[in-house]
């Protein structure tokens, strides 16, 4: 199998000893001289070694906030958003990134009731806040009304941004912005989906809210 | 064999996935829970085109987090096999950091892993990668073009030139993206020489082959895996350098590598749907009947591939006609690849066709219905196939109907609500849909239970309801009873899901897989002594509720678990496939009439889409509700093209100018009234097993001709280009 691949160009992935010489100084040899860091290679010069050599750590804190009812105290980087710190830090992949500017309402959460972008909070903002994700909005295996009426009105498709339709739905009837379809389609325009599940999203928020 | 009765197909089904998708379950392709990942994040070519002169790693290298900077100064060389069968367009594919050059803006020229996603980032804007840059030329207009692909039938230029009356018509329509909402993201996972990715395809075997042929690996090395695809709309119809980088970065780091695009990124990094220059010549007599077309189509393709699309069809058959005469040329520009995109090359033809044939009528002062019905053709022309079924004529009739069309004033700008000019219009719609080889796999257990798989997709359209409602009705059993698998490499392959295909495809072989399995169940039983079916002709028995029972007599039969336990079965299982139409002869082809209702504030120039109908002729309708769903999707989608969608280029050095959600606009709720969608009852057995015409594309085709024409008989304002804006009609 190994044959398959020239040992030349790719390293097998395998092999402790070979982890501090790696692909790039293979490369090196193939494409021809190397002087210290810079490299000479097609007429183009390269600085750098293609290895980090990075220490220390990115500057970070610590904030303790309330995820579906659950504490958490974590260690974040500065940089790092409610949406990230969801997704790849606590697991919570509900909450989806679809531009993670702001532009598109996927990653809407719950926090403490508002609803909210969680791709443009930063997490460490949060200390002793309350958030809910889709992963905690239905009661064990009971769905939240609006998570059923999504399902029975067929109000997505794909899926992908229907977390946060839901949740910006739960919003959007709290707020009480549920009077007409024509209002509850203004004040659902921050979440797009682009499957085009508009007529049913407002049918399914329209349904829940009736209900309350 | 007795047919089998339909208790699943056809009913108005909730879809089966419902509850991992509203409870946040559902896992995408960067959602998989892989150990040890580290992440991956792209350095784009900030010029249009040239070469790479130096690359400047030292500071990435430095920021904490970072594991390493690859380029093509440090890249292993790949093979690079060809990969016949693939989606990949005729020329040469990007292959990435293996060489200097810069083809277009946003090109991959780094990647850098780190540790953290936010270390990733920053590190990727810490490469500093100087050019040598040349003007990259990416005006579709101003380049040269490469040769035609060229149809005629008749003599085109005679039959204008004897018309009565001429139509000479130049159209433009806008770059638009599709813009799924998951990104396009892989997680790739080496295990010595094997390797795992976890990719947004809508074609796994496709990617698990060109991963294959770019790597040198054989195929069993590969395995591909996308259980649920957040959106594609036919973005996902070919393996993208992304994917390629993220198996390179993970070979290379021998770390599991998750790499997502950025939005930003997704303008350049997958393809989209040419922008076109379009000049329709027209010729008809004084009643109407046509007479002559002549179809000059310019598209816009890369430099390295030729990116093809059916948007000469339309041209050839919607309408009957002696001459027609079409020229199609793709006009490579420095830009990354083109793709195919929901109605791919009919939607766009059928922009200008519907557009230019309501010119017509307004010009000949025909409604354009009876307009349409006047050039009805008997046969499909082009080939002199005989139509498989064309219900056309019966989508205006019933559309008329419902969506009132008897009141629409055809003198323009005649009717006003307040500020707002009101209009309303109408367009034909067209789509041959694909019909490609398909395997699936059902095996039925001992417990009564049932799984069926095959390597196909999920966008959206709800292919595990739909697929389960099929095998639930081929197998006799019930809707929970049934589970169907896909997007796994390790299942039996399918074609691409897309082009409207999945369901005659993939479900002719889910059908001929659990046709199989039931009848061996079948053949037990009449053959088991011990089973009151024994000596029953095995044609006249059926399975429903999983219980075979002689057909018209219910009390008689048993349980396939009864059936199993007795003869010590564990399973029963059968692989089916689907080989395409085979000799099938005829046109087969999806028809749509779509009717729009706009309102034009007659002093800002907005336009506001007001209601919408879609009356479609599309075969069998599986799953209504989701078929309902569908539609609605793509007439939001024909929204976007007809007002709001528009990739622009700076052509100074061919960055996109508006590559993001806040500046490229897709509708939202408050752009999308009320949409009714009527599938017409019917079946279409032209070369599948279900009677299905395939219904994703179709729905989108013609709804921006119709949000055209209602703004033209609002405003009495011709607008040729897409999107139709606020400034255009001022």
């Amino acid at each position: 199998m190994s044959s398959e691949l020239p040992e030349s160009a790719v390293p097998p992935p395998t092999g402790a000893s070979e982890s501090t010489s790696g692909p790039s100084r293979r490369t090196f040899v193939a494409t021809g001289a190397a002087v210290g860091g810079a490299v000479v290679a097609g007429g183009a010069f390269f600085v750098g070694s293609g290895e980090a050599t990075a220490a220390g750590v990115a500057p970070s804190s610590e904030v303790s906030l309330t995820v579906n009812g659950t504490r958490r105290t974590v260690t974040v980087d500065n940089r790092t958003s409610l949406l990230d710190l969801l997704r790849e830090h606590l697991g919570l992949t509900g909450s989806k990134k679809g531009c993670n500017a702001g532009a598109c309402g996927a990653c809407t959460v719950l926090v403490d009731g508002q609803r909210v972008n969680s791709c443009l909070t930063l997490a460490v903002r949060l200390e002793g806040a309350e958030v809910t994700t889709i992963e905690g909005l239905a009661k064990g295996d009971e769905l939240h009304p609006l998570q059923q009426a999504f399902i029975d009105e067929d109000a997505f498709q794909c899926g992908y941004c229907t977390p946060g339709q839901i949740l910006s739905g739960v919003g959007c009837i709290q707020e009480g912005h549920t009077d007409s379809p024509e209002e509850i389609r203004e004040w659902m325009s921050g979440n797009i989906c682009r499957c085009g599940c508009y007529v049913k999203i407002v049918r399914a928020v329209e349904q829940t809210a009736g209900r309350k | 064999m007795s047919p089998q009765p339909q208790a699943a197909v056809g009913a108005p089904l909730s879809r089966v996935d419902g509850v991992l998708k509203v409870t946040g379950k559902a896992e995408y392709a960067a959602e998989h829970d892989i150990d040890e990942v580290v992440h991956a994040v792209i350095v784009d070519a900030s010029i249009g085109r040239g070469r790479i002169t130096s690359i400047d790693s030292r500071a990435a290298e430095k920021h904490a987090g970072v594991v390493r900077v690859i380029h093509y100064g440090n890249a292993p060389k790949l093979p690079y096999r060809d990969n016949a069968g693939s989606n990949n367009p005729p020329g040469r594919r990007l292959r990435v950091f293996q060489d200097d050059k810069v083809l277009f803006h946003g090109q991959p020229v780094a990647v850098v892993v780190a540790t953290t996603l936010e270390a990733a980032q920053h590190g990727a804007s810490l490469v500093k990668v100087r050019y040598d840059a040349e003007k990259p030329s990416t005006d579709l207009t101003k380049a040269e073009p490469g040769e035609p692909t060229r149809y005629a039938r008749g003599d085109a230029e005679a039959g204008l030139r004897s018309s009565a009356i001429r139509l000479d018509l130049t159209y433009e329509l806008a770059r638009n993206h599709h813009n799924p909402m998951e990104p396009h993201a892989t997680v790739a996972r080496w295990d010595g020489n094997r390797l795992t990715v976890w990719d947004k395809t809508q074609w796994v075997m496709g990617t698990h082959d060109e991963i294959a042929a770019v790597f040198g690996l054989p195929a069993d090395a590969v395995r591909v895996i996308n259980p649920f695809v957040g959106g594609g709309f036919g973005s996902g119809l070919r393996c993208w350098p992304h994917t390629i980088v993220a198996a390179l970065a993970a070979r290379v780091t021998r770390r599991p590598v998750k790499l997502v695009l950025s939005r930003k990124q997704m303008y350049f990094g997958t393809g989209f749907r040419p922008s076109y220059e379009y000049r329709l010549r027209l010729g008809s007599d004084r009643r109407g009947r046509l007479n002559a077309a002549i179809h000059d189509i310019d598209a816009e393709t890369s430099s390295y591939e030729t990116f093809n699309e059916a948007v000469m069809p339309a041209g050839q058959m919607l309408y009957s006609m002696p001459n027609v005469r079409q020229a199609y040329r793709t006009v490579p520009l420095d830009v990354n690849t083109p793709i195919w995109m929901r109605g791919p090359g009919f939607a766009s033809a059928s922009f200008v066709i519907e557009s230019a044939m309501d010119e017509l009528a307004h010009e000949l002062g025909i409604d354009p219905i009876e307009l349409r019905r006047r050039n009805e053709p008997s046969e499909d022309e082009s080939t002199n196939e005989p139509f498989s079924t064309r219900r056309l004529s019966e989508c205006y009739t019933v559309g008329a109907r419902e969506f009132g069309w008897d009141r629409r004033n055809p003198k323009p700008r005649s009717t006003r609500d307040g500020d707002w000019l009101i209009g309303l219009g109408m367009a034909a719609g067209v789509y041959d849909p694909g019909r490609f080889p398909a395997q699936a796999r059902a095996r039925l257990d001992a417990d009564g239970t049932a799984v069926v798989e095959a390597a196909t997709s999920d966008m959206g359209p709800g292919t595990y309801t739909s697929q389960t409602q099929v095998a639930a009705d081929a197998l006799g059993l019930t809707m929970r009873t049934v589970t169907f698998r896909l997007g796994d490499s390790l299942y039996p392959p399918t074609s691409p899901h897309g082009g409207s295909a999945t369901m005659a495809s993939v479900g002719s072989a889910v059908v001929d897989a659990c046709d199989q399995v039931r009848q061996q169940a079948i053949k037990l039983a009449v053959e088991d002594r011990e089973s009151p079916l024994y000596g029953v002709n095995a044609d006249d028995v059926v399975v429903r509720n999983g219980r075979l029972h002689v057909q018209g007599s219910p009390a008689r039969g048993e349980t396939y678990k009864s059936l199993l336990a007795r003869n010590d079965r564990s399973h029963l299982e059968a692989k089916g496939s689907y080989n395409g139409p085979g000799s099938e002869r005829s046109a087969y082809f999806a028809y749509n009439a779509t009717f729009a209702e706009v309102a034009v504030d007659a002093n800002l120039g907005l336009v506001r889409v007001r209601r919408m109908l879609g009356v479609y002729d599309a075969g069998r309708i599986i799953s209504p509700k989701l078929a309902e769903s569908q539609a609605f999707g793509g007439i939001v989608g024909g929204i976007g093209t007809a007002l709001l969608e528009h990739t622009v280029t700076d052509h100074r050095d061919g960055r996109i100018a508006n590559p993001g959600l806040a500046d490229y606009l897709v509708p939202v709720n408050a752009d999308v009234p009320d949409i009714k969608a009527i599938y017409l009852d019917g079946e279409d057995n032209a070369g599948n097993l279900l009677g299905v015409k395939g219904l994703g594309e179709v729905v989108q085709v013609g709804v921006a001709a119709a949000i055209g024409n209602a703004v033209f008989n609002a405003t009495g304002r011709r607008v040729r280009q897409l999107p139709i804006t606020a400034e255009a009609l001022l």
